[in-house]
Order: structure tokens, then C-alpha cells, then sequence
């Protein structure tokens, strides 16, 4: 569990209000693109007609819109974007904020809600259109292709893959039977890791012949035809000594 | 919305800065508004994330190598969930619930659930108006609901349907209580020596008895040895108790199941006791609600037996039963504590020619009780020496099995009363109508009532029917093993008119004479004679 985090409650203590405003994607993808400075518009408040408005109106550099793949200049992101204001009605929320050193910190209470709509013009209806146009893709395609393809798959003698395990088998040689002792110890030392092993196992971990490792194995274990460790080997119980994490093991 | 003081139409504007560099990242904190929360009146918080679903998701290790590991179990397992295409969710910190602790440990805790899909299709920014005017908008990260945690306990869901199949019940605290008290008294008394401590342990219990019933039936059918039917006495004692306070006829029900389940006499428990009528005195007949009761109010111990019995039976318990219920030969005494009361009076107020006279009472009133086929209360205080003993009307319906059965019990419950009751004129003839009541089912033992009742012994005894001789003692020690505590019920102070300490002490004098033969029965120590 991480550490509780002590909640930095200044920013309520100082009934800072915020405002939590939807804004739309286009619109945060332009934001993304404006400069160090970060500014991207003005908002404006205005009074008409005993109503508050508020609106918001985007930078000029930033309505260039980068579509994708597509250079269309005449394309651009509305302007005016004004502000559907909401009050907080049914829900008591509060912003805070988590900093990269898992620091948290009450930012400060909802106090309006906004959505940031466009000012509905033909520009923007375009716009539209190729975004639908692009979320419709699917990103699976069907095409025809003119003439097959010849450069993979082409039928080959032998595959590189099998090459090259064939050769790597050929340096490694057959199998030579260790000395006793010494299989002893390896797999002594390797039952010191796991309990149950595979035979499989045992011959990759030890390179010995199959036959001679069984015989080996007959000899200071037993093979589990059943049971939750199926066809596996362990040691005979006078060979083994588990205690919770450490293992010790009796020399043969 | 603040409004800039300006002119009706003239705007007022500001700069939007969305900041790059930000470290932070923004999240929203919700509540719902019914929570009533007031993030200013927090005086401290702690946030952190709930990691208790990682259980789930980190497959745990068995064992980290060493006994009952296998080589290369990991990847086989892997490989295997790959093959059958279970694909596991990663365990994301980042969409983990918050736990909020507000206010310290007796603060309020909330827990944040992450709000999925708010940031797919559209952005939420937090604009804050920066001390020179222009706004900062910060992108939302993540939505967290929060809501409060109950600290109180909340039932699972077994235990709610279990409340729930309760919910018509109506259940009678008062009796429920004594009960757990009789039991805890009754385990308290197997536990401790048959000192004092026993004697006043007995009388409490006696007392406790003496509200369900009086007789030596009960007495014996307390008896350690017999631990279910002793048991299942005070069950039915208190179930009958209920009843009557409660009038539910489920709980008569489950009493008279009960007193089937409970009632197994010995074979030998019905030798040699009288009996005017020898009738069938199967289980059903304490099943029937005694509908024909005959003796309404000339044989006034009869009535009052049968009262007794048929307040056993019948679901409906009337109060002032309560002397006719002396009879407690049905275990399940269904007295009612006011009955017991009544009874105790009467009892203490007399001897047991005074307690004979409230008998008569009682008996009367019982009778006409019975006659309304009201179960009548059953007179708690009363113990087996009291009122009169259903027992001697063997023939009529309402002899209940229960009877037969609590013979034992009633006897055991006699003694415990025995000692509550006044001294009444504890002759042996009483004493030993009383015993001979005893193993008879039907008739518990009644304490030597006198007049009115038949010299068979049935009847309502009065107080002090039990004499404290050692030739009771060595009788009962003949018919079967008893522990101390068990003699010491049949002989209940408010039978033999001794007190608690006497009875202990004339009662070890008589066993030490007796020497009788000990073993060990259900890790109590038993005496038993041999003749």
C-alpha cells in the first residue's frame, strides 16, 4: 500500500472556486499545440440583456488545423467558442491534484460548470464531417492488390530456423555422461531451487543423456505418476530437508 | 460567474493560459450533494490509493522456490492461460480507488471510484483565475466519485436473509433473557462444586425454574446427566413462557415438538408409579390440545393436573393459570414470570396447608381456565411439590407425553424449587408420594398436596413436600446415578423448608453416610447406589 498521503487542504482552506469546463477534442488538440507560454485565447465576460456571457475566443495562430494527412489550408477551428454556463446542482465536487511525488493537494471547490461550444458555421460543419469521416476507419482494411505477392514466402529447401538448430545441435555434440558425483551434485543443487522438476527439465539443467540421468534419479528420487505435480521428480524424502526457505541437502 | 463590475455590454477579458510545464496532474473530486460535504470544514485529510484488489489480480506465490515448487511452473501456467485465451486485466495503480480519511480516525472516510470514459470523448479543464487576472486551465485527468463508507457493522448478505425471515416473529425479550440466564445458571452449576455456591445457584435457577414450572418431573428431567432434556426443558420452559406472553402459537408449536424431540424416559422411569388411570400416554396425546377436559373444577387437583397439562398443550397460556400450573410436568413450563410470582407467593405464603388453600385457588382458577381452553399460565414458582401433578389423571388428554417425559425433568426442577419454596410440611409421605410421582411420566412427582388432592399423588403439592432424609436420597441414588447438583434439586429449599446451606449440609452429612459408589458421567462426578 503506498503511504497515505497527507491532503495539502490550502486551496479550500482559501474557498478558491474553480470552474470545470468541457471543452471539446478538437479544441483541446489545438491547445496542445500552442506555445511555452501557454496562452491560447481570451475569455471575455459580457452582459447582454442582465445575462452574463461568457465566451472564449481562440488565438489566431492556433486555428491552423493540422489535419491528418490532409493539407487544407481553408479548414480551420471556429473561433468563438461560448460558454454554456451551469451551476453545480446535484454534486459537491472539488478539484485536486496528484504532483509526480504522489504530493496531493485540494485545489479547490467547484463552483461553475461550463461547456465550451462553437459558434455553429459552415467551417465548423466541415470540420465535422472529416472527423467523422476519420473516426469511421476502421483500422482493419480490405484491398485488393493488382499482382501477388512473390517476395515472402517462398518455398525453401530447408527453413533458416531449422538451419540453424540443426547446427547449433551439431556444436553442441552429443550428450556426455558426467561423472557420477558430479550429476549428483548438480542436481542436488538444482532440487535446492524447486521441489518437483520435469525430466525434460533435468536434462537441459544437467546436459546428461536421458537414460543415464534416470538411472541417476532412480537412485535418490522418486517419480509422481499422480497427484498435483504430475509426472514429475523429486527426492526421496531422506534426501530432502524443506524447511520454509532454505534447504539443506545431505551429501550422497 | 464573477462579473467584472463593467458597463452592461462592454466585456471584460481575460487571458486563458494552459500551461505546459505542469507537473501536476488534475483530478476531480465528486461527491453527492445528500452527503452534505463541506471540504472547508476539514481540518486535515488523508488520501490513499486501495490496493486491495491487487490480491486478486497478483497471482500469489505458492512458494518462492524450496518444497512445493516446480521448475518452470510460472511459465507453463502462463503458457497455459494462454492457450485457453484468459487473458487477465493488468492491475493499474492509476484506476484504483481512493480511500479518503477525513478528519482523523473518528472523521469520515469516503472511498473514490474512478469514473471511466470522461476523458475519451471530451476534455474537462479546471480554470482557476490567477492573482492577475488571467485564467489557467488544467486538464482533467481522472473523475473520482466519492462516497461515504459506513463505519457502523453491516450485516453480509446471509445474515440480512436471515434477519429478513425473522422480521414477523415477535419476539419476547423477557423470556428470551431468562432463558439465557436459566442456561448460563445451569452451566454455572454443573461447573462449581455443590457448596453453597450450587445451593444458591439452584435456588436462582429454581427461581428462574419457578416461573416454568414446579415439579419433580422437571426435577428430573433437569438432571445433569440428562443434558439435552434439561436443555431442552428451558427451551420449552421459556418457548411456553413465551407463549403465554406472547400468545403465538408457533412457539407452542415448536414447544410441542420439542417436548416430542425432548421427552425420552427411561424404561424404568414409569415403574411403580401409581396411576389412577393407565392410558396411553403417547406424544400425541400431549399433541392434542386438551380439548376434553373434564374435571373442571370438582376434582380440584384433577383439574388443576389437568390444567397443567393442558396448558401445555393448548397454544393460548392465560396468566392466571398460573397456579394451576403447578403442574409442570410438561417441562415447557409456560409459565409467565407474573404466574411464577403468583405462584412463589402462594407458595411462600404458606405452608403447605396455606399453599394447599391457594392451591385450591389456583386449581379452581385453572380449572375454569381450562374449562376456556386457554392454556392456562403455568405457575412458575410452584416446583414439582406444588399444584397438582397431571400425572394423576393419566387418563385424561392432557397428560401430555411431556409429562412422561419430564418426569425426570420436573423432579429436577422440584428440587430447584424445593429449595425456593417455603417449607412446606415436608412429611415423607409427600415426599414419597412425590418420588413415586417421579418416574412415572405422567404424574410428576406433585409434593404431598394435601386434602384436595387424591392421596395417589397427583395433585398439586404444596410447598415442602421433599423431606431431606437419607432414605429419599439413597432411593433416588438406587434409581440412577445423580451428581450433588441434581440430589440438590429434588430437594429444593421451598420443599424441605431448609435453607440453602442446611439442605447442603444435611445432605452431605447423608451422602457421607450412604458412601454411595461414584463414576464419571459426561465429566461429572455421579453417585449411584446398589441395592
Amino acid at each position: 500500500m503506498t503511504d497515505k498521503t497527507e491532503v495539502n487542504l490550502s486551496g479550500v482552506k482559501q474557498s478558491k472556486g474553480v470552474w470545470l469546463v468541457k471543452v471539446p477534442k478538437y479544441l483541446s488538440q489545438q491547445w496542445d499545440k500552442a506555445t511555452e507560454k501557454g496562452e491560447v485565447g481570451k475569455i471575455s465576460f459580457g452582459k447582454k440583456q442582465g445575462k452574463t456571457e461568457v465566451c472564449f475566443s481562440l488565438n489566431e495562430e492556433l486555428t491552423v488545423l493540422d489535419a491528418v494527412g490532409e493539407k487544407d489550408a481553408s479548414l480551420q477551428v471556429p473561433r468563438d467558442h461560448p460558454f454554456t454556463m451551469h451551476t453545480v446542482g446535484g454534486q459537491t465536487m472539488a478539484a485536486f491534484s496528484q504532483s509526480d511525488t504522489d504530493e496531493i493537494s485540494l485545489e479547490g471547490m467547484v463552483v461553475h460548470r461550463a461547456e465550451c461550444r462553437p459558434v455553429v458555421s459552415d467551417n465548423y460543419m466541415k470540420l465535422k464531417k472529416l472527423q467523422i469521416k476519420e473516426s469511421t476507419k476502421s483500422p482493419r482494411l480490405s484491398q485488393q492488390l493488382e499482382r501477388a505477392i512473390t517476395t515472402v514466402f517462398k518455398p525453401v529447401a530447408n527453413h533458416n530456423f531449422n538451419v540453424l538448430h540443426d547446427k547449433k545441435k551439431k556444436l553442441e555434440g552429443k550428450m556426455v555422461r558426467a561423472e557420477r558425483q558430479v550429476v549428483l551434485d548438480m542436481l542436488f543443487s538444482a532440487f535446492e531451487k524447486h521441489q518437483y522438476y520435469n525430466i525434460k527439465d533435468l536434462v537441459d539443467i544437467t546436459k546428461q543423456p536421458v537414460t543415464y540421468l534416470k538411472e541417476i534419479m532412480k537412485e535418490i528420487g522418486t517419480y509422481n505418476n499422480k497427484g498435483a505435480h504430475k509426472s514429475t521428480w523429486e527426492l526421496k524424502p531422506e534426501y530432502r530437508h524443506y524447511q520454509s526457505a532454505e534447504e539443506e541437502v545431505p551429501t550422497a | 460567474m464573477t462579473s467584472l463590475g463593467s458597463s452592461s455590454s462592454s466585456a471584460t477579458e481575460y487571458t486563458v493560459r494552459v500551461p505546459k510545464n505542469t507537473s501536476k496532474k488534475y483530478n476531480i473530486m465528486a461527491f453527492n450533494a445528500g452527503d452534505r460535504v463541506n471540504c472547508s470544514s476539514w481540518t486535515q485529510a488523508r488520501m490513499e490509493r486501495d490496493m486491495s484488489a491487487r490480491r486478486i489480480y497478483g497471482e500469489e506465490e505458492t512458494q518462492e522456490g524450496a518444497a512445493g515448487s516446480e521448475f518452470g511452473k510460472k511459465q507453463r501456467e502462463e503458457a497455459r492461460r494462454k492457450k485457453f485465451g484468459i487473458v487477465t486485466r493488468e492491475f493499474k495503480v492509476e484506476d484504483q480507488p481512493w480511500i479518503l480519511k477525513v478528519n482523523g480516525k473518528a472523521g469520515k472516510r469516503f472511498k473514490g471510484q474512478k469514473k471511466g470514459g470522461v476523458t475519451e470523448n471530451a476534455s474537462y479543464y479546471i480554470f482557476t483565475q490567477c492573482p492577475d487576472g488571467a485564467f489557467e486551465a488544467f486538464p482533467v485527468h481522472g473523475w473520482y466519485n466519492f462516497t461515504p463508507l459506513a463505519k457502523h457493522r453491516t450485516l453480509t448478505a446471509e445474515e440480512a436473509e436471515e434477519e429478513w425471515g425473522r422480521r414477523n416473529k415477535v419476539v419476547n425479550h423477557f423470556s428470551i433473557m431468562l432463558q439465557r440466564r436459566f442456561r448460563e445458571q445451569e452451566r454455572g452449576e454443573d461447573e462449581e462444586d455443590e457448596g453453597e455456591k450450587s445451593g444458591k445457584k439452584k435456588k436462582k435457577s429454581g427461581g428462574r425454574g419457578g416461573d416454568l414450572r414446579i415439579h419433580d418431573l422437571e426435577d428430573d428431567l433437569e438432571m445433569s446427566s440428562d443434558d439435552s432434556d434439561s436443555s431442552m426443558g428451558d427451551d420449552g420452559e421459556s418457548k411456553t413462557k413465551a407463549k403465554k406472553d406472547t400468545g403465538k402459537g408457533k412457539k407452542k408449536k415448536k414447544r410441542k415438538s420439542n417436548d416430542e424431540a425432548i421427552e425420552d424416559s427411561d424404561d424404568g422411569d414409569y415403574e411403580g408409579l401409581e396411576v389412577d388411570y393407565m392410558s396411553d400416554e403417547s406424544s400425541s396425546s400431549d399433541e392434542e390440545p386438551e380439548k376434553g377436559k373434564p374435571s373442571k373444577g370438582e376434582d380440584l387437583p384433577k383439574g388443576i393436573d389437568e390444567a397443567s397439562e393442558s396448558e401445555e398443550e393448548s397454544e393460548e397460556e392465560k396468566q392466571n393459570e398460573e397456579e394451576a400450573k403447578e403442574e409442570e410436568e410438561e417441562e415447557e413450563g409456560k409459565k409467565t414470570p407474573v404466574q411464577t410470582e403468583k405462584k412463589k407467593k402462594k407458595d411462600s405464603s404458606g405452608e403447605s396447608d396455606s399453599s394447599d388453600d391457594s392451591d385450591i385457588e389456583g386449581e379452581t382458577a385453572s380449572a375454569l381456565f381450562m374449562k376456556k381452553r386457554t392454556p392456562p399460565k403455568r405457575a412458575g414458582g410452584r416446583g414439582s411439590a406444588g399444584s397438582s401433578r397431571t400425572g394423576s389423571r393419566p387418563g385424561t388428554p392432557s397428560i401430555d407425553s411431556a409429562s412422561t417425559s419430564n418426569t425426570l425433568r420436573a423432579a429436577a426442577s422440584k428440587l430447584e424449587q424445593g429449595k425456593r419454596q417455603n417449607q412446606g410440611p415436608g412429611t415423607d409421605s409427600p415426599a414419597a408420594k412425590r418420588l413415586k410421582m417421579e418416574p412415572s411420566s405422567q404424574s410428576p412427582a406433585p409434593s404431598g398436596k394435601s386434602t384436595p388432592q387424591p392421596p395417589s399423588g397427583k395433585s398439586t403439592p404444596s410447598s415442602s413436600d421433599v423431606q431431606l432424609t437419607e432414605e429419599a436420597v439413597r432411593r433416588y441414588l438406587i434409581r440412577k446415578p445423580m451428581t450433588t447438583k441434581d440430589l440438590l434439586k429434588k430437594f429444593q429449599t421451598k420443599r424441605t423448608g431448609l435453607s440453602s446451606e442446611q439442605t447442603v449440609n444435611v445432605l452431605a452429612q447423608i451422602l457421607k453416610r450412604l458412601n454411595p459408589e461414584r463414576k464419571n458421567v459426561n465429566d461429572k462426578m455421579h453417585f449411584y447406589l446398589t441395592e
